[in-house]
């Protein structure tokens, strides 16, 4: 196909020809302050609260207190560029960003500007930033499971697509991680990732887009960059604009997951805003509307009814503490509004046992009805089995002579937080996070050491999948420990422990 | 005060919004007063103290308007200075103004005042921007033009700037008309390039299969 110069300049002049411009008519101000990422301005008397403004220069700006006397807008790009004396314009329009599939496998920045250098993102589709969240009569509730391939996190705290599971912990406790996974995890079923990071550094978001790449994960998500030298409007839009381009999906019927990392930068940023826009500061010197920033937020994350197409958003809002402080401002409000925590500790990092979730605080308050049935059957007790087994560790700290079932239990717990333990970027399908758990709970793994319960899972699976695929593919396909599965799954592990046993 | 340079606010390139809305009270107060005083032309007085006086004798604006000459100073000299000079009642605002602190409002107070008097015979100032110099025929076709639709007399401001490329703009309090050639061309292009948008996003989806594959 050859393009003809002639053929594009006619079309171009029609398109001119054509071309009526109407007087614009707009409501003016001038800029009489500015610093910082914000500006104060004069006139706009017709302005509404966020509502988007226009510099002279073309910059974006979001109109965020309305005063006696003048605006205070929030600048969304360069602010050096803009000086006092300027004029804004209304523009009688909220702050969209473009959505739609040309957005899959793009790095944006929070106003939808490519950053990966892939040119132009080409979509006619926009969809407003704030967006208020479906109402009740809009809702179903949440019974998808939402896989995230960790075991520890699919047995004990199940997430359900629609729910907004908390992930928390201190810094260097893997809270990225256990993220990544359940975005890696989602490869082939459909669900739509967005990764918004928020406050990060730049090398790390790309370290994270190269993983995602990497693993062929990022053809089914888009990654949203607000780095920690982005000024502070953009790092707090970023998450809304997460969930604006994630909504779009829903509203199809897809399902789709949203990552939040991490909020605590977020508020951060909210706070910087508004105490530059004078408002007063309150606990922590956080506005008294950052409960509501969260909020709104994450009331965003649905599971529509099956009139509105049946799609759904999980949220999985992400927020670093300070050594373990999780009665902070902040910690405690995103744990109030959310639907469970995987609480994330560095002791137990720092112990070997990663993912470093401690079962014991962590908690899914939904997740539960959306869980495999064959997982809930075998996972039901693995809790309060682990918590048991937590109390005896402390107590046969004491050096006491311990009897013979005791030490058996205990020796049946050492196996268990071991097979819980997993490396990152493996994610398990849940049905070899069953057969595993399974094997574990009763008893197969009594007779391998402890140090090498993680290369026999692995023969395991292998094992599996080698010779008992069918038994494997009807766990798959039924989700379910019916008796002849069951059965099956018996046989294969006494044939696996009975080949351990030869080889030793 | 051992400082040896006379301390003054310091002069914003915009007019402070808080302190117009300040000055816009008191021209409105003085307007009142001096209808109920019966004073027939309360802004002559007014004009000639900011105009004649302060224009053309800076030294003595800056000891009125410096921070560092107390209130009751000023006050002496509104009364040796003006008041044997000026009405009662324009004095009597000059010590309110002093007494407040607001003193160095007073070409800010006139300034509204000229807006409020135009404003109540119906006349409205009018900023006009243009790509070149108006000709006195375009001049009374846009004061016809904004009369018969705006309704109300319109005080043109000219300014001249190349870089409208044609056509002008209008402003009329915070409200902008906007006719010149620079936006349309602007406008033209966000259209253009929305067409190619929309061209290439069609062809994407004439070669994609719409249930997906």
């Amino acid at each position: 196909m050859k393009f003809k110069a002639d053929e594009i300049a006619s079309v171009i002049q029609k398109e001119i020809e054509d071309f009526r411009g109407q007087i614009q008519t707009a409501e003016v101000g001038r800029v009489i302050e500015v610093g910082d990422g914000i500006a104060r301005c004069t006139g706009l008397s017709t302005a509404m609260s966020g509502e988007m403004l226009e510099f002279s220069n073309g910059t974006r700006g979001l109109a965020f207190n309305l005063e006696e006397n003048s605006v205070g807008v929030v600048i969304l790009g360069d602010y050096l560029k803009i000086k006092e004396g300027d004029e804004i314009r209304s523009t009688g329009k909220l702050l969209s960003v473009p959505v739609g599939t040309a957005l899959l496998g793009r790095v944006v920045d929070p106003l939808g500007n490519p950053l990966d250098g892939k040119g132009p993102v080409i979509t006619s589709d926009s969809r407003p930033v704030e967006w208020q969240a479906a109402g009740v009569a809009e809702r179903q509730p949440v019974k998808e499971p939402l896989q995230t391939g960790i075991k520890a996190i699919d047995a004990m705290t199940p997430i359900g697509r629609g729910q907004r599971e908390l992930i928390i912990g201190d810094r260097k406790t893997g809270k990225t991680a256990i993220a990544i996974d359940t975005i890696l995890n989602q490869k082939d079923t459909g669900v739509i990732c967005v990764y918004v990071a928020c406050g990060q550094r730049g090398s790390s978001v790309a370290g994270i887009v190269e993983i995602l790449r990497e693993h062929g994960a990022l053809d089914y998500t888009i990654v949203v960059a607000a780095s920690s030298a982005d000024p502070a409007p953009i790092q707090y839009i970023a998450p809304y604009s997460g969930a604006a381009m994630a909504e779009f999906f829903m509203y199809q019927g897809k399902h789709t997951l949203v990552v939040y990392d991490d909020l605590s930068k977020q508020a951060i940023a909210y706070r910087q805003l508004s105490l530059l826009m004078r408002r007063p500061p309150g606990r922590e010197a956080f506005p008294g509307d950052v409960f509501y920033c969260h909020s709104r937020l994450l009331e965003r994350a649905v599971k529509l009814n099956k009139e509105l197409g049946g799609g759904s958003m999980t949220a999985l809002p992400i927020i670093e503490t300070l050594e373990g402080e999780v009665s902070a401002y902040i910690p405690t409000n995103v744990i109030s509004i959310t639907d469970g925590q995987i609480y994330l500790e560095s002791d137990l990092f720092w112990k070997g046992i990663r993912p470093a979730i401690n079962v014991g605080v962590s908690v899914s308050r939904v997740g539960g009805n959306a869980q495999n049935k064959a997982m809930k059957k075998i996972a039901g007790s693995l809790r309060l089995d682990l918590a048991a087994f937590r109390e005896l560790e402390a107590f046969a700290q004491l050096g006491t002579e311990l009897d013979k079932a005791t030490q058996s239990q205990l020796d049946r717990g050492y196996r268990m937080v071991e097979l819980l333990k997993q490396p990152q970027y493996a994610p398990l399908h849940v049905a070899d996070q069953v057969i595993a758990i399974y094997a574990g709970a009763r008893g197969y793994f009594d007779k391998v050491p402890v140090n090498k319960v993680q290369e026999t899972e692995r023969q395991l699976h292998e094992f599996i999948l080698s010779e008992h695929a069918d038994m494997r593919d009807k766990l798959v396909t039924e989700a379910a420990l019916t008796e002849e599965v069951e059965g099956l799954l018996k046989k294969a592990l006494e044939a696996f422990v009975a080949r351990l046993a030869a080889k030793v | 005060m051992s400082d040896s340079s006379v301390k003054r606010r310091t002069e914003s390139v915009l007019e402070d919004p808080g302190a117009l809305a300040v000055a816009t009270m008191y021209a409105r107060s003085y307007m009142t007063a001096a209808a109920q005083h019966q004073i027939s032309n309360p802004e002559e007085e007014l004009n000639s103290l900011v105009d004649d006086v302060l224009a053309n004798s800076p030294q003595f604006e800056e000891v009125l308007f410096s921070d560092s000459v107390g209130r009751d100073e000023k006050l002496a000299i509104v009364d040796r200075v003006f008041a044997p000079k000026s009405s009662e009642f324009f004095a009597n605002f000059l010590r309110v103004l002093v007494r407040h602190g607001r003193i160095t409002m007073l070409p800010m107070i006139q300034n509204v005042l000229g807006r409020l008097r135009d404003e109540a015979a119906g006349r409205r100032r009018v900023q006009v921007l243009s790509a070149r110099p108006l000709s006195d025929g375009s001049r009374s076709q846009i004061r016809e033009q904004v009369k018969s639709k705006l309704g109300f007399e319109p005080l043109l401001q000219e300014t001249v700037d190349a870089a409208l490329i044609g056509g002008m703009i209008l402003q009329v309090g915070d409200t902008v008309y906007d006719s010149s050639l620079r936006s349309r061309l602007k406008q033209l292009r966000g259209r253009l390039a929305e067409k190619a948008i929309n061209e290439i996003q069609s062809g994407r989806d004439r070669f994609s299969h719409p249930e997906g594959d």
